[in-house]
This record gives C-alpha cells, sequence and structure tokens, in this order.
C-alpha cells in the first residue's frame, strides 16, 4: 500500500438533495485488480468519473499516481472504458483509433501502428479501412477496449466492461485485461455481478447507496466473515441426522441424506461438528470449511441496504 | 494545444470527406445559378402574353389611342370594344365569366370620367401581378396626360415630346469618392451579403448542433471528455466546422465569380438567344470592394462563433435530434428577426432600426455588413457593433461552455431554467 495509484479521500457528490456517493474513500495499491462493487446506483459510476475528472467532488479528494495529478491532466496514463460507451459512427475504425490516441497524447505514427497490432491480434485486421458502423455489436466492442489500451495505460478503469458483452468478446477481453494485469498494469473494474469480481480482483471496495461496506483484500475479507458454513458428505444414517438436527452446533442445513451443506450456530466451531459426528460413528467422506461467496458476503453486509430504491446512476451528473 | 488541433482536424476532414460536402458544394453554385437565372426565364416565357379587352365608352377616340399604346407593351394585347356608358356594367359582368376559362385575362373599363376625373378600373385573373398593374398603370396615366393636354390645345408634337422619359443614373460615393458603384448594384450587393451570411450561420451552426448531438446520443462523448477538457472539445469542433465552412464559401465565391465573368456563354448554354446572352453579358455586375468582404468576413466569423456557440449549449441539453431540432428554435429565431427586417435596413440603411440592429450582438452579424454594402457607415459604428459583438462572443462562449461541460453527459429530462442556472454556476 506504499504506492498507491488511486487515493479517493472521503469524498462526497450530491445532485441537488441526493447523496450520490457519501464520505467513501479507498485506496488502490499499483499492480492491482481492484474491483468496486455494488448495486445499480450504488454510486459506482459518479466514483469513477470523479476519479477521471469529469465531475468533481463536493467534498473530499482524488489523488491519482501518489497525490501528483488528477484524471485530466495524467489521463494519458489512464485507460478508461465509461459503461456508456459509442464511437463515431460514420469513421474508418482504423482513423477512430488514431484519432482517440491522439487525444491521449500518442503520435499519429504510434497510434496507428499499436491501432493496426491490436485490431490484428483481436481478430479485426481486415476491418481496420470499414467504417464503424458496419461492424457488429461484438466487433465495436473490441475497437472501443483497443481505444482504451492503445495508449500503454499505467491505470485501466473499466465501467462495467462486460455489461452487454457477448460471450467472445467477454472472453478477449478478460484475457487482455489478465494479461495486461500481469504485465503490471493497475486496473479498476466496476460491476453488479460478483462471480466476476471473485474471479478477477485481488482487492475489493462494496459501496451501496453512496457508501462504503466494506474494503480490502479479497483474502482478508473472506476471512472475516467466512468459516459458519460446513458442507460434509457421509454415510446415510440417523446419527448423521441427530448431528445435523443439533441446534447447539448447527443453525440451518440443507441436507440432501448423504451430502449436506451447513450455517452453523452461533458459536459453534467447525471443529466441534466434526469431532461430533466422528463421535456419533458417522462414515465422513469430505468434510470441508466452505468460503462465503463474495455473492453471499455481499447479500449478507449490504442486504438491507442493497434493495433498490434509488435512482439508475446513468441519470445523474 | 496538439489535442486541440487534433479534434480540429478530425472534425474538418471527416466532413469535407463526406459525401454531404462533395454535394453540397456541387450544388451550392448550381442552386444559386438557378435562383437567378430561373426567375428570369420564367418571367420571359411564364404566363404569355396578357389578353385585355377594352370597354370603351369615351367620346373623342380616347379609347382607341389607349388601346394602341397598350398593344405597343410586350407581352400585352389588347381589343377595343364600343359600348354606350348605360350598359358598360352588363357587358363587364357578363365578360368576366370568360376570364380565366378562354384565354382573356382581363378587362379595362374606360369612361369619359377617366380624362376629367383621372379614374379608370380594370377587373381581372392578374390583378396580384406588380409588373403587370405598374405597366398598365403607367400606360393609361400618359395617355391621360397626353389627352388632356390635347384638349386644351397643345399640339401633339410638344406633348410628345414632353413624354421623353427621364432616367437617373445612380452613382455611390464612399469616403468622399466617386465609386463607380450604382445605387442598384450596392442593392444587389448588399442583398446578396445578407443572403450569404444568413444561410453560412445559420448551416454551419446547425452542423454544429448535429454534432454535438451524435456524440451525446452515440455515447461517445464520455471516452472523449476522458481524454480532453470538455472546452477543448466544443473548442475543436466549432473551429472545425468553421473552417470547412470558409472552405465551401471559399469555393462557392470562387464559381460564383466564374460563373457571373463567363456569364454570356452560360446564359447561351441554358437556351437563351443570342442576343439575350449579349444584353446579359453587357449587364454590369457590381465591383465588391476588398473593405466589405473583410468586414463581412468580420462579422461572419464572430456571428458564426455566437451562434455555434448557441446551438452547441442547445445540443447538450437535449438527448435526441428531434428534440434538438425543437430545442434551436429560439436560436434560429433570434438569427431571423434580422432578415424579417431586411427590407426595411436596405431602404433606409441610415435609418433608426438599421442603426439599432446593426449594433445589437445578436443581430449586427448580419445587419452591419448589409448596411455598409448599402451605404456608408461612420466607422464609430462599426467599431462599437464589432466590440459589442466581440463582448457578447466572450460572455456567450463562457456560459455555452458551462452548460455544454454538464450537458454532455446529463441525459433523461430536458433541464428548466433552474436547473440551467446550476450548471452555469456550478
Amino acid at each position: 500500500m506504499n504506492d498507491p495509484v488511486v487515493e479517493v479521500q472521503t469524498v462526497t457528490k450530491r445532485y441537488g438533495s441526493y447523496a450520490a456517493v457519501r464520505d467513501l474513500s479507498l485506496t488502490i495499491p499499483r499492480g492491482a485488480v481492484y474491483g468496486l462493487l455494488g448495486p445499480n446506483g450504488a454510486g459506482k459510476t459518479t466514483t469513477i468519473r470523479m476519479i477521471m475528472s469529469i465531475i468533481y467532488p463536493d467534498e473530499g479528494k482524488v489523488a491519482l499516481f501518489g497525490g501528483r495529478g488528477d484524471g485530466k491532466n495524467q489521463s494519458h496514463r489512464i485507460g478508461y472504458l465509461p459503461e456508456e460507451r459509442g464511437l463515431y459512427k460514420k469513421m474508418k475504425v482504423i482513423d477512430l483509433l488514431v484519432f482517440l490516441g491522439e487525444i491521449k497524447g500518442v503520435s499519429r505514427a504510434r497510434a496507428r501502428a499499436a491501432a493496426l497490432e491490436w485490431l490484428e491480434r483481436l481478430g479485426l485486421g481486415d476491418w481496420a479501412l470499414k467504417k464503424a458502423d458496419n461492424l457488429s455489436k461484438g466487433m465495436q466492442q473490441k475497437v472501443q477496449f483497443i481505444a482504451t489500451i492503445l495508449h500503454e495505460p499505467e491505470l485501466l478503469i473499466l465501467d462495467e466492461p462486460f455489461a452487454g458483452l457477448d460471450p467472445v468478446a467477454t472472453q478477449v477481453m478478460k484475457d487482455t485485461v489478465v494479461d495486461l494485469a500481469r504485465k503490471g498494469t493497475t486496473i479498476l473494474f466496476s460491476t453488479h455481478i460478483m462471480e466476476q469480481a471473485e474471479r478477477l480482483c485481488d482487492s475489493v471496495c462494496i459501496i451501496a447507496r453512496g457508501t462504503k461496506v466494506v474494503d480490502g483484500p479479497l483474502a482478508d475479507i473472506k476471512r472475516q466473515h467466512g468459516g459458519s458454513n460446513v458442507i460434509v458428505a457421509a454415510e446415510r444414517s440417523a446419527s448423521l441426522d441427530g448431528v445435523l438436527a443439533d441446534t447447539r452446533l448447527v443453525k440451518r442445513a440443507d441436507n440432501y441424506g448423504n451430502y449436506a451443506e451447513l450455517e452453523l450456530a452461533a458459536g459453534a466451531r467447525p471443529q466441534q461438528v466434526l469431532e461430533a459426528l466422528v463421535r456419533q460413528g458417522v462414515t465422513v467422506s469430505r468434510f470441508e470449511i466452505a468460503e462465503p461467496t463474495l455473492h453471499k458476503i455481499f447479500i449478507d453486509l449490504a442486504g438491507p441496504q442493497a434493495q433498490p430504491g434509488s435512482p439508475e446512476e446513468a441519470t445523474h451528473a | 494545444m496538439r489535442k486541440l488541433v487534433a479534434v480540429i482536424r478530425r472534425e474538418f476532414l471527416e466532413r469535407v470527406r463526406s459525401k454531404w460536402f462533395v454535394i453540397g458544394t456541387l450544388l451550392g453554385p448550381v442552386f444559386m445559378g438557378a435562383m437567378i437565372v430561373l426567375p428570369m426565364i420564367m418571367a420571359e416565357k411564364g404566363g404569355g402574353d396578357r389578353t385585355v379587352v377594352v370597354l370603351d365608352a369615351t367620346t373623342e377616340g380616347f379609347g382607341e389611342r389607349v388601346t394602341a399604346s397598350m398593344g405597343q407593351l410586350p407581352r400585352m394585347s389588347a381589343t377595343r370594344r364600343d359600348v354606350p356608358l348605360e350598359q358598360i356594367e352588363e357587358v363587364a359582368t357578363d365578360l368576366a365569366r370568360e376570364v380565366g376559362t378562354t384565354p382573356l385575362d382581363g378587362i379595362l373599363l374606360l369612361t369619359d370620367n377617366t380624362v376629367e376625373g383621372g379614374r379608370a378600373e380594370y377587373r381581372g385573373a392578374n390583378v396580384s401581378s406588380m409588373t403587370d398593374m405598374r405597366m398598365l398603370q403607367a400606360t393609361i396615366r400618359a395617355s391621360v396626360f397626353a389627352e388632356r393636354l390635347r384638349r386644351d390645345g397643345v399640339d401633339p408634337a410638344i406633348v410628345g415630346r414632353a413624354q421623353i422619359p427621364v432616367e437617373l443614373a445612380t452613382v455611390k460615393i464612399r469616403d468622399g469618392k466617386v465609386t463607380g458603384e450604382s445605387g442598384e448594384a450596392s442593392f444587389v450587393l448588399a442583398y446578396a451579403i445578407w443572403f450569404l451570411l444568413y444561410i453560412a450561420i445559420l448551416l454551419y451552426g446547425a452542423q454544429v448542433l448535429g454534432a454535438v448531438v451524435e456524440e451525446k446520443t452515440s455515447r461517445i462523448v464520455e471516452v472523449l471528455v476522458s481524454s480532453l477538457r470538455p472546452f477543448q472539445l466544443l473548442a475543436g469542433k466549432v473551429i472545425g466546422v468553421g473552417a470547412v465552412g470558409l472552405l465551401q464559401m471559399g469555393i462557392w465565391l470562387l464559381a460564383g465569380k466564374l460563373l457571373a465573368d463567363n456569364r454570356a456563354g452560360v446564359a447561351r448554354l441554358l437556351g437563351q438567344s443570342d442576343e439575350a446572352a449579349a444584353a446579359i453579358g453587357s449587364f454590369s455586375l457590381p465591383p465588391v470592394p476588398v473593405t466589405t468582404i473583410i468586414l463581412a468576413l468580420g462579422f461572419f466569423l464572430l456571428g458564426y462563433f455566437l451562434y455555434a456557440a448557441m446551438f452547441a449549449a442547445v445540443a447538450a441539453m437535449v438527448n435526441t435530434e428531434a428534440e434538438a431540432r425543437q430545442a434551436q428554435t429560439p436560436v434560429v429565431m433570434l438569427l431571423v428577426i434580422p432578415s424579417l427586417l431586411m427590407v426595411g435596413i436596405l431602404n433606409t440603411p441610415d435609418g433608426q432600426m438599421a442603426l439599432t440592429l446593426s449594433l445589437i450582438p445578436f443581430t449586427s452579424p448580419i445587419a452591419m455588413p448589409v448596411r455598409w454594402a448599402a451605404s456608408p457607415v461612420p466607422i464609430g459604428q462599426v467599431m462599437l457593433s464589432l466590440a459589442l459583438l466581440f463582448l457578447t462572443v466572450v460572455a456567450i462562449t463562457w456560459v455555452a461552455g458551462r452548460i455544454y461541460r454538464v450537458g454532455i453527459l446529463a441525459y433523461g429530462k430536458k433541464p428548466g431554467l433552474k436547473e440551467l442556472a446550476r450548471w452555469v454556476k456550478g
């Protein structure tokens, strides 16, 4: 954490009387793959726009690259794929990419070379001289993604990158993101789909209704909120059912006969359950302390607040 | 700066390469030429001859003389019918039924009262044609004038000499020098400047509107503002479109000059007879003073910036092209006002209205160059007008830039005035 790429410090953004983001702080270390998670309307896009200096916070501040700049004067070091993304429909793909590279400060020649290389790599080599209009949706998504990474940014910000993507484009984008992360690019992406974040991120920040619910390295969060779920596979027997029915140990059991998912009672430890099973002579073939899914942690923590009820993010700002 | 250049270059090249630019640039001169030539051809060929029946209840052969001089008018054939005074109404009513169904355009009623009381009556289908009526009136007036003198015993030869028409040649003086520019020529020049400025500001201003709406609806704008300051984007767009406008107008003016220089040949190509073509060729076109061109160009640029900024702000407030068309109405109205009052400016270029319109910044980009072309304008007024316009451009661009900055990222409901004020302040 001693080399933060993004520091958001107690930031608040209001639209009229509605606070889209309230007292939010988060830190993204260099080289991290960082997930900004939350339901629709939680304030993810607003937060990202403030990081990009497209809008400015009412309170608090955002510092990038160790406090040396903001999203405007450092924009050449950042690649940003907004949630609402488009292309100039009448432009040739290559001209469009060169232009988008140019406004990131890349020279025309370098932008052209990089664009052609990426088009080739993502299987769009034959489409460079076609108008953006003539491309399929999936191809356009690839072009948008190329525009985001063309200038070799140190920080990549992807707002709901997989929303509306076809499976092929999703795969391509995921592979490229993982590849870039391996090469040291810091990546911030927002999503409301927890499964994606769980597989890609090493740190997350979960927000709901504009405020932070939890943040930190994914492993820490899981450790803090895990340990109360157990999976048992055993021979079907009355003694097994007896242990599962013991309310001092088990709060709730999803019992399939010779397989069960348990949620432990408050204060009970997995070790005690295993001891009880052995004592009762149950033949255990599998005993696993299950990690909670991010989805479950999210529902547990943000459940009451996460209900929809706040307006769509996109209608603001 | 490099980013701004990139935006300008994209805006310029994409437009110049589009087929609409090519079509527009080619069709412009064709259209302009057609607007000048077509009315001439239509006026000559269209409508055919007017056939008029003269109901003559006069004595002393006055009706015959009127009919004869009407017969000498171009495109007019007149036949005379003797009618007793008591029956003239009856006959006229009968004849009226034939107007329009047979080759009969109108009926002229002449009585002795025409000579004495100065009253004649014409009933016809073509009474709204100013040219026809002016010719008819002039002919009757001249005949009555001659008839009165004849009845008072004046020698017809003297009457003939008295009626030789006078032509007033008008030559404009500017800065104490005779310019060789006729009054008619200044009028034509002022009219042409009005037309060009109006079309150009409206055309290219609306293109800025379209460009902003396109970026907003295609949602590329958020990608752009993550790399550019909104003002860079706006400035690049306005300058890029403006450059396209200057290029297009340059081509048009050049084409216009070539057409004008070879107008006799063009007229012949369009099927005019050799004499008519020669006549068109010998008609002297107004020389265009360099100062007028510079002044018109300066006011065009400032006017274009002013309206482009307003169009951009309007476009940033809306979500779709349909909404934009509606929302632009107030801006277009500002531009239309001086056009509606143009006749007034042309008739009295030094009048109160012309002065006011040429000082108000929203109307001055068109009104001042028109005034300048039509008559001399004190240099102090030009300077004042320019200064006011410049300050307004700065102020409006600032406000428009603020609205644009927030508006391009705002989707959903169109903002009210209160909301807009917050955008500008925020």
